[in-house]
């Protein structure tokens, strides 16, 4: 029997995810269906409602006011960010959908996974990102990241182009992140998302965790190759802060030293 | 090897050029995003709310609007009109905001974007309540109020015929405090310019703290 991997699950999550962003606007334009509305900044399935905390910290920071509605919606992605970690980054964001095609495609053409980073910058360059904008946000009287989220754009984009048959300019973003990738993997999800770092710091005390079996780890080091975080799973004496919980690692390691863990 | 080759510092004059270049481009490239916008006068920070463009149905002010709205889109999507119009970069920390264009397709008050709205930036209102701005009537350009024909399109399009606006020997008036806003009389007005236009005079309230 194949042995079962978590990058297929993975990817799957992740493709439903997109296909909801992807399908939903057809839907509500020729068909009128509204049961779904939105994609990941907010999104209603019939009257259960997500905001995604980032951008919903920004509006009650920003314009200083509370509105229950907005908290309450706010309350899932936060829970599940407390328990389970940056989970949102690696199985659902869809710029985790489009780099991971990205790089199934590589790996058809190549034959072989992209392990390679061409520049690195410090790790703790994603809270200074998250407290920029959050500042620049306050200074300037607007969410910054609201209106140039790649992941909100990815779905802003399509809806755009199915409502009012055009893109907006501000796509470009996407095209950007999507670019860096190629140079280093996932260079925005690591040093520059406010909202990963913000899903991060969430998660500092998460209950799901990856643990490392010291005894039958043969330090082969393939764990922190394959990580796309640049992470050293090898080395975890316990998981790191901006570990996203994707499951690479596990899947990467030949000795299952490695192990997904719900730490009580 | 050539002595040309050696000198591979660019002069002063080439440096120029570059530069001239650059800035060429960077002119184009400026003018393009601005000619290309839907209103030409779309700017970094002033609201793009003004005469017959304005929020959707309780809408708050637009003071704290830029940094309520989350631009989730979701009253673009749920709008059955396909009034609710989704504002680009082009017009800078509004991006992203919704925004009717009364003159080419107005609100109908179906209240649909304020039961999705998630950060209260469209608070729950009743549709006689909604208080998107006021229409105005341009008494030189109404053939009405001219006396050259006997039109009343706007009053015939209105949601709230006879209270909102009536008729005064045949001839439309605007009653200022029941007047929500929709904008259908903008909309149904035959003149160009429009005779009846909604200005937005509700939406730039100062924001009371309690």
């Amino acid at each position: 029997m194949r042995r079962f991997k978590y990058e297929n699950l993975r990817f799957l999550s992740l493709f439903l995810a997109f296909l909801i962003i992807a399908v939903n606007p057809f839907l509500n334009y020729y068909f009128h269906f509204n049961f779904i509305q939105g994609w990941y900044q907010s999104i209603g399935i019939g009257k259960l409602w997500f905001v995604s905390p980032l951008e919903g910290l920004e509006a009650i920071l920003v314009s200083k006011t509370l509105y229950l509605p907005l908290l309450i919606a706010m309350l899932i992605p936060v829970l599940v960010a407390l328990f389970l970690g940056r989970v949102f980054c690696s199985w659902v964001c869809p710029i985790s959908f489009l780099s991971e095609l990205i790089d199934r495609i590589y790996r058809i053409f190549k034959g072989k996974k992209r392990t390679y980073d061409r520049f690195t910058v410090p790790k703790r360059v994603l809270w200074f990102s998250l407290i920029g904008e959050i500042l620049v946000a306050m200074v300037i009287a607007a969410p910054v990241f609201v209106f140039l989220s790649p992941p909100g754009l990815v779905g802003r984009e399509i809806m755009m182009m199915v409502f009012f048959k055009r893109f907006a300019p501000e796509g470009v973003v996407v095209f950007v992140v999507l670019a860096l990738h190629l140079f280093t993997r996932r260079f925005f999800c690591r040093y520059l998302c406010p909202l990963g770092a913000l899903l991060a710091f969430l998660g500092s005390k998460r209950r799901l965790v990856i643990e490392r079996n010291a005894s039958s780890c043969v330090n082969c080091g393939l764990c922190d190759k394959t990580c796309p975080l640049d992470l050293k799973p090898s080395q975890y004496g316990k998981a790191s802060v901006y570990c996203w919980n994707c499951g690479e690692c596990v899947d990467s390691c030949s000795k299952r030293a490695l192990y997904f863990r719900w730490r009580s | 090897m050539k002595e040309g080759r050696l000198n591979l510092k660019p002069s002063e004059e080439e440096k120029a050029e570059s530069r001239r270049s650059f800035f060429k481009a960077l002119g184009i490239s400026a003018l393009l995003l601005g000619g290309l916008s839907r209103k030409s006068d779309a700017s970094l920070f002033k609201s793009p709310v003004g005469r017959n463009r304005l929020r959707p149905p309780g809408a708050v002010s637009e003071e704290i609007f830029a940094g309520k709205c989350i631009r989730c889109g979701r009253c673009a999507e749920v709008c059955p009109y396909r009034c609710v119009y989704m504002l680009d970069i082009r017009w800078g920390v509004w991006a992203g905001t919704p925004l009717i264009f009364v003159d080419e397709n107005p609100c109908y008050l179906c209240m649909k974007c304020v039961e999705v709205c998630p950060t209260g930036t469209l608070m729950k209102i009743k549709q006689t309540e909604t208080r998107m701005g006021l229409a105005v009537i341009n008494k030189r350009y109404c053939v009405t109020w001219l006396e050259q024909a006997l039109c009343r399109s706007c009053y015939n399009a209105c949601p709230f015929k006879d209270v909102a606006i009536k008729l005064e020997r045949l001839k439309p008036v605007v009653v200022d405090d029941k007047c929500v806003g929709c904008g259908l009389c903008v909309h149904a007005c035959p003149m160009n310019p429009k005779a009846i236009n909604v200005e937005p005079i509700y939406s730039f309230t100062r924001v009371k703290w309690k």
